[in-house]
């Protein structure tokens, strides 16, 4: 049930239903390897790609989606494959450089990938992708204007918005209201004068991007400031304030959180969500809530997109019109708690998760939402060495 | 005749040594210079190693080989402090792991025989479940809410120290890496323990050692050749571990494993963290190498006051 982990931290994603930290690791380790085993081939001169190719039985309608776990309802999914009278072939992965690497390695005959903003940008830069004819999407027109035209594909020429998520701060509701802490904004993770009343029960995501995203917001910049002095400055408002966090932690708070140990966490919606339910389903004394600051945040748009190598794209276009269709889409939102850009869907989904602000931000808030763009080489090498220092020492 | 014994000889040391020799080969050298090479490269616009050659169509980008990530890396003291921070933990971890163990050790060599291989395989049975599940289950041990945590903070308490947390510390690390590690210290020492004979302390007693001289004397030196294969099985992955800082560790626990591992899964820079993996196979060569030269110093000169 847990497909949190967005976007950028590549190394913590979905994984099969209540796998959390560890296990990630343990994959990620093992994609490692893989990736390690990969290179050493290239290097070897191994230049005969692999190529892995999904059979395809003559005569049969199969269209094959390369999608994330736990990321499509399984009602959805029946209905779908009657109303096409096809099959649906799925795959799954667990973060976007994982799918890029399988890509990258030679798979081909996927028709339809889902994958986050900065990733669809490389496969789109990479020119892997197939346009796609509008004039078979008439449901195209649900999409919230809001999330189409998006930096990376402007004019949506590839991709069509699928869910999203955001980065945002769950809390225990009765200790913060107890302890008088402001929830609608990132001052609760940064500022000494709050969190000196709930050291040890914050955590903040393991992620040098999602963490430096919250820092800068913080401060006033965008999400994607690559300005140097203004990273310094990040840094230095994350080193004033990591004495009184816990851990950084991109997993274990869903579960820390629900049974209330943590007080405070800067994590992703679709966790929060979870964390709440398991309050709320083994009947804790307290409740879970979360919100997005008013400072704005991260938001990570997952889009649906035709491969290349894809068969079907006639199928294809069905399944993209199909999720396009409000109560397909809401379903996917009633199950994981997901973000919804779909203005039709709003009807289909539970009232509890639609009224909730923290998933569905409106108005003012929803302009502060920015998604995270990749950086350069040299950047990225940069803000690893700034994560180091964060990371170990002190101010 | 003689010939053909010499070279039947060699032969057979090649037989021997042959397959040993390919398997360092094949999954150290040829790797080391793979990383190598790696980490002399651009890392590549979407992750994984810019190409080589310049393609026909780049106008511009960088392409070939370079020094400039063993710049980047002397460039901070940075760095070396989490080198110098992982030594160590991991020197720490393997001398609690050498005194927790050799006690276990010694107790099992001289227990009796039909009991040896059940204390055994009770030591090697932690092994049976996954490895991730059990640093969780420490999660649980030593979390704020845990029986281990109220009872330590009830007894400051008693004496008026402030409570402490032992999740995500450096503790809860140390804690992890010396549980996962025991069992490879109890091993080579138990099979190195086993294999004295009983007769040498006999023949120390009967020339009025005392208990504690039997051992110091008699049982310790012959059990150095196990001290330090074990210490090699903990210290060197200890070095390289990152699950378990990662999933215990507090705030600042990061050791150098954490940091190759964020170079290939978060920053995507291939060369700096084969350039980081360079590194630390230099730094555990050199420390092997060094503790292989003392060792020897040191039986040379054990055995040169023997004689005298």
């Amino acid at each position: 049930m847990c497909r949190n982990g967005m976007t950028h931290n590549p190394y913590f994603k979905e994984f099969p239903n209540k796998c959390r930290a560890g296990c990630r690791t343990f994959y990620a380790a093992a994609r490692l390897m893989a990736m390690l085993i990969l290179s050493v081939l290239l290097i070897a001169g191994c230049s005969r790609q692999e190529e892995h190719i999904v059979s395809v039985p003559a005569g049969e309608n199969i269209l094959h989606l390369f999608n994330w776990n736990n990321y499509i309802a399984p009602e959805t999914v029946k209905r779908f494959e009657q109303s096409c009278n096809c099959k649906l072939a799925r795959d799954y992965y667990s973060d976007n450089e994982e799918m890029l690497a399988k890509l990258a390695a030679g798979a081909i005959g996927y028709d339809l990938i889902v994958p986050t903003g900065n990733a669809m940008d490389t496969l789109i830069r990479q020119g892997v992708l197939k346009p796609l004819d509008k004039s078979l999407l008439p449901n195209l027109k649900n999409i919230n204007p809001t999330y189409l035209n998006s930096a990376f594909d402007p004019g949506n020429k590839y991709s069509v918005p699928y869910a999203y998520t955001l980065t945002l701060l769950g809390f225990n509701q009765e200790k913060v209201k107890e302890l008088g802490l402001p929830t609608d904004s990132w001052a609760i993770i940064f500022e000494p004068k709050y969190l000196e009343k709930i050291k040890g029960r914050v955590t903040v995501l393991d992620s040098q991007r999602e963490l430096m995203a919250a820092a800068l917001k913080y401060l006033g910049y965008s999400v994607n400031d690559a300005n140097e002095e203004h990273w310094q400055q990040a840094r230095d408002l994350i080193l004033r304030a990591k004495p009184y966090w816990a851990a950084f932690s991109n997993t274990s708070y869903v579960k820390e959180l629900a049974v209330g140990n943590l007080w405070v966490a800067h994590g992703y919606s679709n966790d929060m969500f979870q964390a709440a339910l398991d309050a709320r389903k083994t009947g804790r004394k307290f409740s879970i809530g979360y919100s997005t600051p008013k400072e704005g945040a991260v938001l990570s748009l997952d889009s649906m997109v035709l491969h290349q190598s894809g068969m079907r794209p006639d199928i294809a276009h069905q399944f993209i019109n199909f999720m396009l269709d409000g109560k397909n889409s809401a379903e996917l939102t009633n199950l994981i708690g997901s973000g919804n850009p779909n203005m039709n869907a709003i009807q289909f989904i539970h009232p509890e998760i639609a009224g909730n602000k923290a998933i569905f931000p409106d108005g003012e808030l929803l302009i502060r939402l920015e998604m995270l763009q990749d950086l350069d080489r040299k950047q990225r090498r940069l803000l690893s060495r700034l994560w180091t220092e964060i990371k170990l020492r002190n101010l | 005749m003689i010939k053909d014994s010499t070279k039947a000889n060699h032969t057979a040391k090649w037989l021997v040594s042959g397959p040993p020799l390919l398997f360092l080969l094949v999954f150290f050298v040829a790797p080391s210079i793979i990383m190598l090479f790696t980490s002399l490269r651009f890392p590549g616009e979407f992750g994984g190693l810019a190409p080589i050659a310049a393609p026909a169509e780049a106008v511009s980008g960088e392409y070939g080989l370079t020094l400039e990530t063993y710049q980047f890396f002397f460039s901070d003291i940075l760095y070396a402090e989490i080198f110098l921070k992982s030594f160590g933990v991991a020197a720490a971890s393997t001398l609690i792991c050498l005194i927790m163990a050799y006690p276990l050790a010694l107790l099992i060599a001289r227990s009796e025989k039909r009991f040896r291989n059940l204390m055994v395989l009770l030591v090697v049975l932690p092994f049976a479940s996954n490895f991730l599940i059990r640093i969780y289950a420490w999660m649980i041990i030593l979390g704020p809410e845990s029986v281990l945590s109220h009872f330590i903070n009830t007894v400051l308490g008693a004496f008026g120290i402030a409570p402490v947390t032992l999740l995500f510390s450096p503790f809860a690390v140390l804690v992890g890496m010396v549980y996962v590690h025991l069992p490879f210290m109890v091993l080579p020492l138990y099979t190195n323990l086993e294999k004295h004979d009983p007769a040498l302390l006999d023949a120390a007693q009967d020339l009025g050692a005392d208990a504690w001289q039997r051992f110091w004397r008699v049982t310790w030196p012959l059990s150095l050749p196990g001290v330090f294969s074990g210490s090699a099985l903990v210290f060197i992955p200890v070095l390289g571990m990152f699950a378990i800082p990662d999933i215990l560790g507090g705030t600042g626990d990061i050791l150098v494993g954490n940091l190759i591992k964020d170079q290939f899964l978060g920053t995507r820079d291939w060369p700096f963290g084969s350039a980081l993996s360079i590194m630390l196979t230099l730094a555990v060569l050199a420390i092997t190498g060094l503790a292989a030269w003392f060792a020897q110093l040191a039986t040379r000169q054990r055995s040169v006051t023997e004689t005298e």
